[in-house]
């Protein structure tokens, strides 16, 4: 049955059926991918969903935290952030946009933080398989599949000691922002890393990615990339927040 | 017979429960529920430093704080890279504790870091040296403690996804776990490990260097360094004692690929602990260090001079890196070493011209044109490499053998600039500032670039007129031979 769904979205989509576009939203269209890790001997399918083309900025934040007090930084509860949630705001000053608002994407945010914006705003994360398979798309208008490891690379040896804005690294080819290079992206099941149908339990995939139980559970070990991504999210709990961290909210498509 | 059978077995038994016994009263065990007295914050040096010997009986507990931080730094001159350090530098924080002692151990990922890390410390007895227990996101902090069972100077490193990778940038590092008794006292400890560095661009391209995957797939590093980058231990900066005073070097090889070959060139090791365990060697002129793994070496420095620490896998040493010095200084020991006695010209090859190498500068090669700043700064660095050797630091040479460079009326008389010399070498006797000499110099394989380098600074910084040699000159040259 599931299948079906997404062969139909398939052959929707080479008709030329348009899917909805929603503002600062891009269409990713259905279609499947070889997940990074091992015991996912399939690929797995991604229906089509819609995705935001830039990450959430310090200034769509502040807006946020202004209309649900119990998110800002002097309010939020332990148990939803850790002590460092959005440190880079001026700490008696937030409210001030001056200092505040700016086109940066909001970093220092924790899971559940990320998580109550995207409600707010009537949206949700993107689950892991969402943005694994958006971030397979090349940059605009390339050819090498080459290009996304470059950057990537070029990310993790030079320091960017200054901010960027949001919009400044990449378009790939769905029209998305800089999903590498800028800063890392929460994901809903930032911990499972494998579906809900696989037996092993998180614990054990989570220390499958030290010395070397590492290299036996990636389906490929020169794939160093994706291994840096993985391992990331595995060092992650849902209360954590750091310099590098944001994220950017996706929406399904209703069907009618 | 079965009898006979039963006490052989009995005689077998008994045989090796005394063989094992002796073996065991060689190392020292810990009883792990030993009490723990006392606590004490480990004093941590960065390399070639060796923190001083915890006074403490044994059985303290030891709290260790070392904190990971990504910067850049500098690889080799005019080289950077962006290195992943425990503790702030390459190779990380030395570590000294006693077997016995328990080590609180507290790792700190800065939070302006973009990834997250771990360690793995081979003196560790549990799951991943601590791997599993100290895997932190940037911002974060882990603690641990373990037990130090086993004496022996191990290597620590990170062990985080993708694991090659964080070693390659930088993440390793020495732990000592003294012996009960302590190691015996030297003059001298130092800290010195080797490791590799895999980079976009080759050995010696300037400006910042990212890390190359495919290079360390095929373990083809670029640069292989004693301390974490080119000469990071050499001239200025070089390890120094005096005559008669005895030395101890704690060896660690990072990795992530290659083994070390270890040698000082000059010296001979009176003892090394083998793979920086509890066998002892005596006499040893190359050691081999594992990738991960370490030695402990210690020798007596009988005569003035310098002393080189290399890998003797030698191309890794002169070509990529891979030397440290010790200087040592004091009073000649002619009983020992006398010097050089005599030396004279002996050419049992003829007189034919030896090229250093065939390779010459493709002609479709890019042109650089320097300014005369930069050609100065990389001819003086090339000057050390390809021309000091005769012509000397100062550029006067050795009277009689090899020819001064200083207000040379040799070469301001020359039209090519000299630029014939470097490329074709120069033999027979020609007469210099009034003095003659009969020597070969062989031609040295350098780019059209290199050349104009090295002779602009010749003609600059030893009196002979100043001014520019361009690459195009050399190209010039070498297009109307």
């Amino acid at each position: 049955m599931q299948n079906f769904k997404v062969i139909l979205l398939i052959c929707s989509l080479l008709t030329g059926l348009n899917l909805p576009a929603q503002e600062n939203m891009k269409p990713i269209p259905a279609g499947s991918y070889k997940p990074f890790i091992k015991g996912l001997t399939e690929k797995v399918a991604v229906e089509a969903f819609l995705l935001d083309t830039v990450q959430v900025t310090n200034q769509d934040f502040l807006e946020f935290v202004k209309a649900n007090e119990q998110w800002s930084p002097d309010k939020i509860k332990a148990l939803f952030a850790d002590s460092a949630y959005l440190i880079h705001w001026p700490k008696n000053d937030w409210q001030n946009e001056s200092k505040t608002a700016n086109q940066e994407p909001v970093v220092n945010v924790s899971w559940f933080a990320a998580n109550a914006y995207c409600k707010w705003k009537n949206k949700r994360l993107p689950s892991l398989h969402e943005w694994e398979f958006a971030a397979l798309a090349l940059p605009m208008n390339s050819l090498d599949s080459n290009e996304l490891t470059q950057i990537n690379h070029s990310w993790y040896s030079r320091k960017n000691s200054t901010r960027q804005p949001i919009g400044s690294v990449y378009e790939n080819q769905y029209g998305i922002w800089d999903m590498f290079g800028l800063v890392w992206e929460w994901v809903y099941d930032f911990n499972s890393v494998v579906s809900s149908n696989d037996s092993r339990n998180k614990e054990e995939i989570a220390s499958g990615f030290f010395c070397g139980s590492a290299s036996l559970n990636a389906s490929d070990a020169s794939d160093y990339v994706s291994f840096i991504r993985y391992s990331y999210r595995g060092s992650l709990k849902g209360n954590y927040t750091t310099r590098k961290l944001g994220f950017r909210c996706a929406k399904s498509i209703e069907e009618n | 017979m079965k009898t006979k059978n039963f006490l052989n077995i009995i005689f077998i038994l008994l045989l090796v429960s005394i063989i094992s016994c002796n073996q065991k009263s060689e190392r020292t065990i810990v009883d792990p529920d030993e009490e723990v007295k006392g606590v004490v914050h480990a004093e941590l040096t960065d390399a070639p430093l060796v923190p001083p010997r915890i006074p403490n009986k044994s059985n303290t507990k030891v709290i260790v704080n070392l904190e990971i931080i990504e910067k850049e730094m500098r690889l080799a001159d005019g080289v950077d890279y962006t290195f992943w350090t425990f503790g702030g530098s390459v190779p990380g924080k030395f570590i000294r504790v006693r077997q016995g002692d328990l080590v609180e151990f507290h790792l700190h990922n800065h939070p302006d870091n973009l990834l997250p890390h771990n360690i793995d410390l081979h003196a560790v007895t549990g799951p991943g040296g601590g791997a599993e227990a100290s895997l932190i996101a940037p911002g974060k902090s882990a603690q641990f403690s373990f037990r130090a069972l086993n004496q022996g100077l191990y290597v620590y490193h990170c062990a985080t996804a993708p694991v090659g990778m964080h070693i390659a940038n930088g993440m390793y590092g020495l732990i000592l776990v003294e012996p009960l008794e302590g190691l015996p006292p030297v003059d001298h400890e130092f800290y010195v490990m080797q490791s590799e560095f895999y980079t976009s661009g080759n050995y010696g391209d300037r400006g910042h260097q990212d890390f190359d995957m495919q290079k360390a797939f095929d373990e083809r590093p670029d640069y292989v360094v004693m301390n974490g980058s080119v000469g990071a231990n050499t001239g200025e900066n070089a390890m120094m004692v005096q005559v008669g005073e005895t030395v101890r070097l704690f060896l660690g090889n990072g990795g992530p690929n290659l083994v070390s070959s270890f040698h000082a060139i000059g010296e001979i090791f009176d003892k090394v602990y083998v793979e920086g365990g509890t066998l002892i060697n005596h006499d040893v002129q190359t050691t081999l260090i594992p990738a991960g793994g370490s030695a402990i070496v210690e020798f007596k420095c009988e005569v003035p001079g310098t002393l080189h620490l290399v890998d003797h896998s030698i191309f890794r040493a002169f070509n990529k890196g891979a030397i440290a010095q010790i200087k040592v200084v004091g009073d000649e020991n002619h009983q020992v070493f006398t010097g050089l006695e005599k030396e004279e010209v002996y050419l049992p090859e003829g007189t034919a011209i030896q090229k250093i190498s065939k390779k010459t500068e493709p002609s479709d090669a890019v042109m650089i044109e320097l300014s005369h700043e930069e050609r100065m700064e990389a001819g003086e660095k090339l000057y050390k490499q390809n021309c000091l050797a005769c012509h000397m630091d100062h550029g006067k040479g050795i009277p009689g053998t090899f020819p001064p460079l200083v207000n040379s009326d040799f070469l301001q008389a020359r039209a090519d600039k000299g630029i014939g010399i470097v490329l074709e070498g120069l033999q027979g006797e020609i007469t210099v500032n009034g003095e003659k000499y009969n020597n070969i110099m062989p031609a040295v394989s350098l780019s059209d670039d290199q050349v104009a380098s090295i002779l602009t600074y010749i003609h600059n910084n030893f009196d002979n007129g100043g001014g520019l040699v361009k690459a195009a000159d050399v190209k010039a040259w070498r297009e109307q031979k």
